[in-house]
């Protein structure tokens, strides 16, 4: 399997007022997890889609290991190469299996796509939810079928929103075994996640973007550390509002 | 005035003895609506989609063009018609004035405006994350075009009800571009208009039975379209 | 989208029904029902003031065919009708709907087609000829289809001419509109049509149209004036009766006979 890293560079984001953040570097290797930290409203969720070509930055240079060249210029190889997983899974109109088959490409003969969708559905652990309306699964069912999505697409670096929001423990716990299974199979991770000790084991880097900045910051420490801080700006603005 | 019961009787005994000419009549407003919207709408669900999905110069401008269309007088719409495929006009030499592709020509001119309004509005409810997710699931833009339509196709069928019930019923423009032709381009409403004042109102009360019962099966749909529009979202 | 929003001109329709009569009643207005031949021509705007003028009435014209025309007296929705079908004029009288009939004026119909006249209506020798010619053709012909006195009048035409176009829907197109609409209709179809000498006078130049065939008794379209039956209906008999005295005198009479456009005078006063 053929070993990935991307390497961004520069990465700044302005809105017409507001400058979000700026001249920031990260990279994302296979087999290994980046956790990316931060309050509400920090930017994690722009900065991820700007690392999948969703969303366009002010500016940012992207090297795929042969030099550097500007974000704009290679904007479809990474919505092709990068796989955003949104907060909220989107389920597309139909079943759970029809959702997974959108993920194979077209052309495999049906006994080889149900074949694959039924590994997809065991892998997910959502045995027996094949037929079921997607639209109506709980979030962490969704999840875990946009994973398994993933998974069938065999994508190499994946970015995960807020992964363990909007569902319960044990979701929660399958979710991270999926991840788990997804690193040890050399996949690119990125997470940006506020409620991280789920994935603290599977977690090598630790980046927390704050006031526009990306800090290094070193595990384990780091969720408590985040508590903290998040907790003494809350107490400031809330004393600043007296 | 006891003709108003009398034609009343009448007009139900015409529709329910399957009155040859008055079902022609039906026939006629409907494979012209129909024909009308089946033209109108992939045109307009492209746009309304390229209106809702992409950025580019004057976009605004085109959104609030087509709503402003909304409340075109369909007069205008049939004076439009009328002066292009009249002979003196740009588009004489078709020999279209006064025949079926005319008032569907004005038909189209007049559901655009709908669908596309509408279809935006579906489109523009309609999640990014729908058409996000297809494309990096590695699925065609094309593909991808069709499954959002197919993802809001609830709004989209919404608008097309809504279109046809504009058309349908519409007197000003088919009476002008169609001529009210018996045998050939006289429907509903341009018959509705020449019986009365031919003073021969059962006719025309038992059209604008037709009529009225359409337009409730039109708003029963709709309503349910517009529910289920809601929930899938 | 609200089901009313479609309901409410037919409810207005109704609405308006109901409230015509005795809405606008009054000593001085008279209510004239006439063909669309007369007002598309002009001729009320010509004579209508005049007679206002010497009078103190006013008139109010609904212009439709001559069946509408008849029904709208029928039910005493006007004061006074004038109309040019003389058979439905005489069951009008018959049937007691009506007092004072005069005849007031005629013209003629005409027979109008396209320059290149395939049927060879320029060669026909009566009109009974002219319309088997065009039945022979099959060419596109515009019927008026609206109950109106020419509309009666084509039908007779044809029967008299014995042909049977209960059935010709592929050549003859009843438009179902008035003169000037269905001549606007003929011209851009190209199709031949019967039409009053007046209309055609007075809005045949842009038709790109050619007169084809005229003359014969066939052909006289004799112009009538009724008030509807004082007994039957409350109307304003004693202005209906003005007007009617009126358009048979003398002044009226040269006012009909004084009325042309483009040079030629369009009908010819007939009061005995």
């Amino acid at each position: 399997m053929s070993e990935i890293r991307i390497r961004y560079t520069e990465l700044g984001k302005s809105f017409a007022r507001r400058r979000l953040f700026e001249d920031l570097s990260l990279s994302l290797e296979s087999g290994a997890a980046l956790l990316l930290g931060g309050e509400n409203g920090a930017g994690k969720t722009t900065l991820l889609r700007i690392l999948a070509g969703l969303e366009k930055p002010s500016h940012g240079l992207v090297d795929f290991g042969a030099g550097e060249v500007a974000w704009q210029r290679c904007r479809k190889i990474l919505q092709r190469r990068v796989m955003y997983l949104h907060q909220a899974p989107y389920m597309f109109e139909g079943s759970v299996a029809r959702n997974l088959e959108l993920a194979l490409p077209r052309g495999l003969s049906k006994s080889r796509r149900d074949e694959k969708i039924r590994r997809a559905l065991e892998w997910a652990r959502l045995d027996g939810l094949s037929g079921a309306r997607a639209k109506t699964l709980s979030g962490g069912e969704k999840q875990r079928v946009s994973l398994a999505r993933a998974w069938l697409r065999q994508s190499k670096i994946l970015l995960l929103d807020e992964p363990a929001a909007n569902m319960d423990r044990e979701s929660q716990l399958r979710t991270a075994a999926l991840l788990r299974r997804l690193k040890a199979a050399r996949v690119a991770l990125a997470l940006a996640s506020h409620n991280h000790e789920v994935f603290d084991e599977l977690i090598d880097r630790r980046l927390l973007l704050e006031d526009g900045k990306l800090h290094a910051a070193r595990a384990p420490a780091l969720p408590e550390n985040v508590t903290r801080l998040a907790a003494g700006r809350l107490r400031r603005a809330a004393k600043a509002r007296r | 005035m006891n003709t108003l019961g009398a034609a009343t009787l009448e007009a139900f005994a015409l529709l329910f003895r399957g009155d040859a000419g008055l079902w022609e009549i039906i026939g006629i407003s409907f494979r012209v609506s129909c024909a009308a919207i089946a033209i109108a709408i992939p045109p307009a669900v492209l746009a309304a989609f390229a209106l809702a999905h992409f950025e580019f110069p004057g976009r605004r401008l085109l959104i609030s063009l087509s709503n402003t269309l909304l409340s075109l007088p369909a007069v205008v719409v049939g004076l439009t018609v009328y002066l292009l495929l009249s002979r003196q006009g740009p588009l004489g030499d078709w020999r279209l004035l006064f025949t079926q592709p005319a008032m569907v020509l004005a038909q189209i001119l007049l559901a655009f405006p709908i669908l596309v309004s509408m279809g935006h509005a579906a489109f523009q409810a309609a999640d990014r994350r729908a058409w996000e997710t297809a494309r990096m699931l590695g699925i065609p833009p094309a593909r991808t075009f069709f499954m959002v339509v197919g993802e809001v196709r609830f709004g989209l069928l919404a608008a097309m009800l809504a279109g046809f019930g504009r058309i349908i019923a519409e007197v000003g423009a088919s009476m002008m571009v169609g001529g009210n032709i018996l045998h050939h381009t006289r429907n509903i409403p341009t018959a509705i208009a020449l019986e009365t004042s031919k003073g021969n109102f059962s006719q025309g009360i038992a059209l604008g039975i037709v009529l009225l019962v359409m337009a409730f099966v039109l708003n029963m749909l709709l309503q349910y379209f517009q529910g289920r529009g809601r929930i899938a979202l | 989208m609200k089901p009313f929003r479609r309901i409410a001109p037919l409810l207005l329709v109704c609405a308006a029904v109901f409230a015509a009569p005795g809405a606008f009643a009054s000593e001085t207005l008279v209510r004239l029902a006439t063909t669309t031949s007369t007002d598309n021509s002009g001729l009320l705007r010509h004579l209508l003031p005049q007679f206002e003028r010497e009078s103190g009435y006013r008139v109010q014209v609904i212009s439709a065919g001559t069946g509408k025309a008849l029904k709208l007296g029928e039910s005493g929705d006007v004061d006074v009708v004038l109309v040019h079908a003389p058979k439905s004029e005489r069951r009008f009288m018959d049937l007691g709907h009506g007092v004072d009939r005069r005849t007031v004026m005629e013209n003629d119909f005409i027979l109008v087609g396209p320059r290149a006249d395939p049927a060879g209506l320029r060669r026909a020798a009566s009109a009974a000829d002219a319309f088997r010619r065009m039945h022979r053709a099959a060419h596109a012909f515009v019927s008026r289809g609206d109950d109106s006195g020419t509309h009666k009048k084509e039908l007779s035409l044809w029967r008299a001419a014995r042909v049977n176009v209960a059935d010709e829907n592929a050549w003859r197109l009843e438009v179902g509109r008035g003169m000037g609409a269905s001549l606007q209709i003929a011209g851009e179809l190209q199709a031949y049509m019967l039409i009053d000498r007046a209309t055609w006078l007075f809005a045949g130049a842009q038709s790109e149209l050619q007169l084809l065939y005229e003359g014969g008794a066939e052909l006289r379209n004799p112009y009538g004036v009724i008030a509807v039956n004082p007994a039957r209906h409350h109307v304003n008999y004693p202005g209906a009766r003005a007007l009617i005295e009126w358009l048979v005198s003398e002044r009226g009479q040269s006012a009909i006979g004084g009325y042309t456009a483009g040079g030629a005078r369009l009908f010819t006063p007939s009061a005995r």
